[in-house]
């Protein structure tokens, strides 16, 4: 027993061990071919996660152009639509007139500049006169309403969200059809107030305010926001609270909106005021 | 000494050729082969080195490994079989210890002590085996079935040799 136990001590017979055993292994996984599989196929399945990660990744770095080309893309589409729209209803119409039945056109930029928590905020965008932009042109974020330019340079032009006291926006509730005039308190750049809605009207949390046209800014329909909150005050309206459909805090990509007509409806109205 | 050498070497080849001849032949039902070849590491001597234990076991699972074109897996179980039979020897050790000069066997340190002795280390390479040789976890309880079954028939086949021996 003793004996055995001094063998135990004076040879070191792990390091052997676990070299005849290593050997064996390695002649086990390279020597047949169904062991080899099986390692191969479970370390693939160990590296599949790290790839699916990094494929991810890569996938995300691509997403600015591949965010440019849908932009684009909606674009073409979306003039499309303005041509088709209005074909309808207009029987007559001058074939060499390529406008003749489109009433807004599109075009499309990226937020270059951006602030949101000062009382008057602007933000800049990477298109200008060279593009065919003008002030006074709608900017939209996907279907909601961001603002109006009011600046143009050669390349750039810079626009006025709602996030501004100046900006104002006849906005109606979509249910109903009653419409009002939209502004910023200078609060919180996640709601902006509807006044002027009657108090007979009825409102509901959770109604949708759109915009109604008037102005000539604006088409009409662009979804606005919904109703957060709403309260009587004084007086004969509601001054109503609207969630704003557009997240300020993270405006990219924006599509500029030009009126054709635009010039057309104002002069008509400037002849009777 | 060189008798002792030359006695191990006869048997060694004898039991190899037994194995790889007639045992490897047993297969019942795709569950059962019994791998006596084992039989050689339990009958070294108490005083052989662990290095030279570990690499005859090497030697006796790389034969069988070229014999039965399973390169690696046969090595694995009898190198792991080589390494734990010095400590199973202590653990499993007679009350008043082992004898100078015998090697494990039945006649000297009687039945029950050797069927204890055989049946932990035909455990031990036959689980190594068979798991190596499905090498995934699915059927573990099939594979410990194989496992036992096979154990079962070896120690069997171990245990007529030994009363052979003894007999002689």
């Amino acid at each position: 027993m003793r004996n055995l136990l001094n063998f135990l001590a004076r040879y070191n017979n792990l390091i052997i061990f676990l070299f005849l055993e290593g050997l064996a292994i390695y002649l086990l996984l390279t020597g047949n071919s169904y062991h080899n599989s099986r390692v191969v196929n479970s370390l693939n399945s160990i590296t599949y996660g790290v790839e699916t990660k990094i494929s991810n990744t890569r996938n995300y770095l691509h997403l600015r152009e591949i965010n440019e080309d849908l932009a684009a893309e909606n674009i073409a589409l979306r003039n499309r639509i303005g041509r088709l729209v209005k074909s309808v209803d207009t029987p007559f119409a001058l074939i060499t007139d390529t406008i003749y039945n489109q009433q807004y056109y599109y075009t499309s930029g990226e937020i270059v500049n951006n602030s949101i928590n000062r009382q008057k905020n602007f933000f800049t965008i990477n298109k200008g006169k060279r593009h065919g932009i003008t002030t006074d042109m709608a900017v939209i974020c996907g279907d909601g309403v961001a603002g109006v330019i009011i600046g143009c340079s050669e390349n750039y032009s810079v626009a006025m969200p709602v996030l501004n006291p100046n900006f104002k926006l006849s906005a109606r509730i979509k249910r109903n059809g009653y419409f009002g005039s939209l502004g910023w308190d200078g609060r919180d750049y996640r709601y902006a107030l509807l006044s002027e809605i009657p108090q007979h009207v009825s409102v509901i949390i959770g109604d949708t305010i759109e915009t109604t046209g008037y102005s000539a800014i604006f088409p009409e329909g662009v979804m606005v926001g919904t109703v957060a909150d709403f309260e009587k005050k004084g007086g004969d309206f509601y001054a109503i609270k609207v969630k704003l459909k557009t997240d300020f805090n993270t405006l990219h990509f924006v599509n500029i909106i030009g009126n054709l007509k635009k010039t057309e409806q104002h002069g008509l109205e400037k002849l009777f005021q | 000494m060189i008798n002792s050498i030359l006695r191990y070497t006869l048997i060694f080849i004898l039991l190899m050729l037994l194995q790889i001849l007639v045992f490897d032949n047993i297969q019942i039902s795709g569950y059962i082969n019994p791998y006596i070849y084992i039989m050689f590491i339990l009958i070294l001597p108490f005083e052989i080195p662990s290095w030279l234990l570990l690499l005859i076991s090497f030697a006796a699972g790389f034969i069988m490994d070229l014999f039965s074109g399973t390169p690696g897996m046969h090595s694995a179980a009898t190198v792991l079989a080589g390494f734990v039979r010095p400590y199973i020897l202590s653990i499993n050790s007679p009350r008043d210890g082992y004898d100078q000069h015998t090697s494990p066997s039945l006649s000297t340190y009687g039945l029950r002590w050797f069927a204890i002795y055989t049946v932990l280390i035909v455990l031990i390479h036959h689980t190594t085996l068979f798991y190596l040789e499905v090498f995934r976890f699915e059927d573990f309880f099939r594979t410990m079935l194989r496992v036992i079954a096979s154990s079962s028939l070896t120690i069997i086949f171990i245990l007529l040799i030994e009363f052979y021996r003894r007999g002689k």
